[in-house]
């Protein structure tokens, strides 16, 4: 179980968590839905260690092979689609192990074609996919993915989703996952939270037992599911812009 | 449309220079040619210049003095610079350094070298100091600039340092070093020459100065152009290189 006890975090002048807390279960997916600027990327940046708590408490991740899909693709701009993978993967695993990976990833993805592009070539959705495949192949036990379906249209979201739903079956590692969509959230959490707007607490949370592949957008329980949880996010923005 | 405009493109600039040389042509026609020789006895003078191999011999000279101290800089205005980027403290400490370098007048540069060091060496020593601040203060442009987005995203996947400094910093460093380089190397030329003048009797500045003494004033127009053509062929050079690496991701 990883956790996060009572924490405390300042940033610059603005209190982004005070006194939270939040765990998630191991080789399960984690999704965290809420208001912008409520403090989602900070805790996933507690949970990588690229940020330290002010006070509290996180366990779970000592050992914890990290992987990261940021909001932005922050890819190499002068290495090729397929080096900027080899470029994580070097120090971790052998060259022919590296080429395996990378072959698997970009084809699931569907970057197969574009091996040796630069990612000025790429589009912006393609560049994200790239960040996915690279923190895919990546060796890892906690994947955080911080709106990584964010510059993507509705098709696509949904093939990815998909995408990550069977990688995960694949290799059942622990995911923690920051989004706006609850549709997405619904679709890949085995618990759905969500936060309230900052100082983060935790509103509201859902336990889903159905299993990934059977997740259905319009079949029970999903849209009981998103409809409270729009309810539940309505309610928070009204108290944030009570003329919204 | 399209044709039209690459044309004027490529004529505009020859235009013009045939433009400057007829002005010059006419202007000349009304001065002794000591005060201004036309474009054919200068282009007489390259042309003999050239043939009796005094063009290669000085040229020759010049062009070690001034690669010697040009390359001196890079090689120590690099590190210099990385180090100044990367550390707070290195760069309170050598800022002032850096500053007072560029603001001391290149005279003293030039008569401190010949003390120091010897006539021989003063050209390549003020071409050195000349572009020093030059490559050092663009690396360190290029460290401050460094994306930390980036920086993050090692730190998460845990790449080594080596690997850090090799594959995120110097290719991020690299197209704001090669700004100062082409910088460097404009100033090179004019450095190198200027030095030669005060200091030395072999090399292009110090025929200038005997084109002077001499009254050869054609002479000192070819030697002029000669340094141009000197510039222009390490910029284009440069920018060659530069396009060949950088233009994937530029």
């Amino acid at each position: 179980m990883i956790k996060l006890d009572q924490v405390y975090k300042t940033l610059g002048q603005t209190r982004v968590l005070s006194s939270f807390s939040l765990c998630a279960e191991k080789g399960k997916i984690t999704c965290i839905i809420g208001p912008s600027g409520c403090g989602k990327t900070t805790i996933l940046q507690l949970l990588a260690g690229l940020e330290q708590p002010d006070a509290g408490r996180i366990t779970g991740t000592e050992d914890a092979r990290v992987s990261y899909v940021f909001q932005e693709p922050r890819l190499l701009l002068w290495k090729t689609v397929a080096q900027n993978i080899a470029f994580v993967l070097q120090d971790v695993v052998t060259p022919a192990r590296q080429q395996e990976l990378i072959e698997e990833y970009l084809f699931m993805i569907g970057l197969n074609e574009y091996r040796d592009s630069y990612p000025k070539a790429l589009s912006g959705g393609m560049k994200q996919r790239l960040a996915l495949c690279r923190a895919f192949a990546y060796p890892h036990d906690l994947l955080l993915m911080d709106e990584p379906f964010k510059s993507l249209d509705t098709p696509l979201r949904l093939g990815l989703v998909r995408q990550v739903a069977r990688i995960w079956q694949a290799n059942p590692q622990t995911i923690v996952l920051v989004t706006h969509d609850i549709m997405d959230a619904l679709l890949l959490g085995h618990r759905v939270i969500v936060l309230s707007a900052r100082p983060a607490a935790v509103l509201d949370e859902v336990k889903i037992d159905v299993p990934l592949e059977q997740r259905n957008v319009v079949q029970e329980p999903l849209p009981g599911y998103h409809a409270r949880m729009l309810a539940v996010l309505e309610a928070e923005n009204k108290k944030t812009f009570p003329n919204l | 449309m399209k044709n039209f405009s690459s044309l004027t493109r490529g004529l505009a600039p020859l235009f013009g220079l045939l433009i400057f040389i007829a002005l010059w042509q006419v202007a000349s026609g009304f001065y002794n040619h000591v005060i201004l020789p036309s474009p054919l006895e200068v282009a007489r003078s390259v042309a003999s210049l050239t043939i009796d191999g005094r063009l290669w011999e000085h040229g020759r000279q010049s062009i070690i003095r001034g690669l010697t101290g040009f390359g001196l800089a890079v090689a120590a205005g690099v590190p210099l610079g990385l180090l100044i980027g990367v550390s707070p403290l290195l760069s309170s400490f050598f800022r002032p350094l850096v500053v007072a370098l560029q603001v001391i007048p290149l005279i003293s540069w030039l008569l401190l070298a010949m003390i120091w060091l010897g006539f021989s060496q003063v050209p390549a020593f003020v071409v050195f100091v000349t572009t020093l601040p030059l490559i050092t203060i663009n690396t360190v442009q290029g460290v401050k600039n460094i994306d930390l987005q980036l920086m993050q995203m090692s730190a998460v996947f845990r790449i080594r340092r080596s690997r850090v400094f090799r594959e995120i910093y110097l290719p991020q460093v690299l197209p704001y070093l090669l700004a100062g380089v082409s910088t460097a190397l404009g100033t090179t030329w004019k450095a190198v020459a200027m030095a030669e003048f005060l200091s030395v009797s072999q090399g292009i500045g110090a025929r200038m100065a005997l084109a002077r003494i001499n009254l050869e004033t054609a002479d000192l127009f070819a030697w002029t152009f000669i340094l141009i053509g000197l510039g222009l062929i390490t910029d284009r050079l440069l920018t060659y290189l530069v396009n060949k690496r950088l233009r994937h991701w530029m």
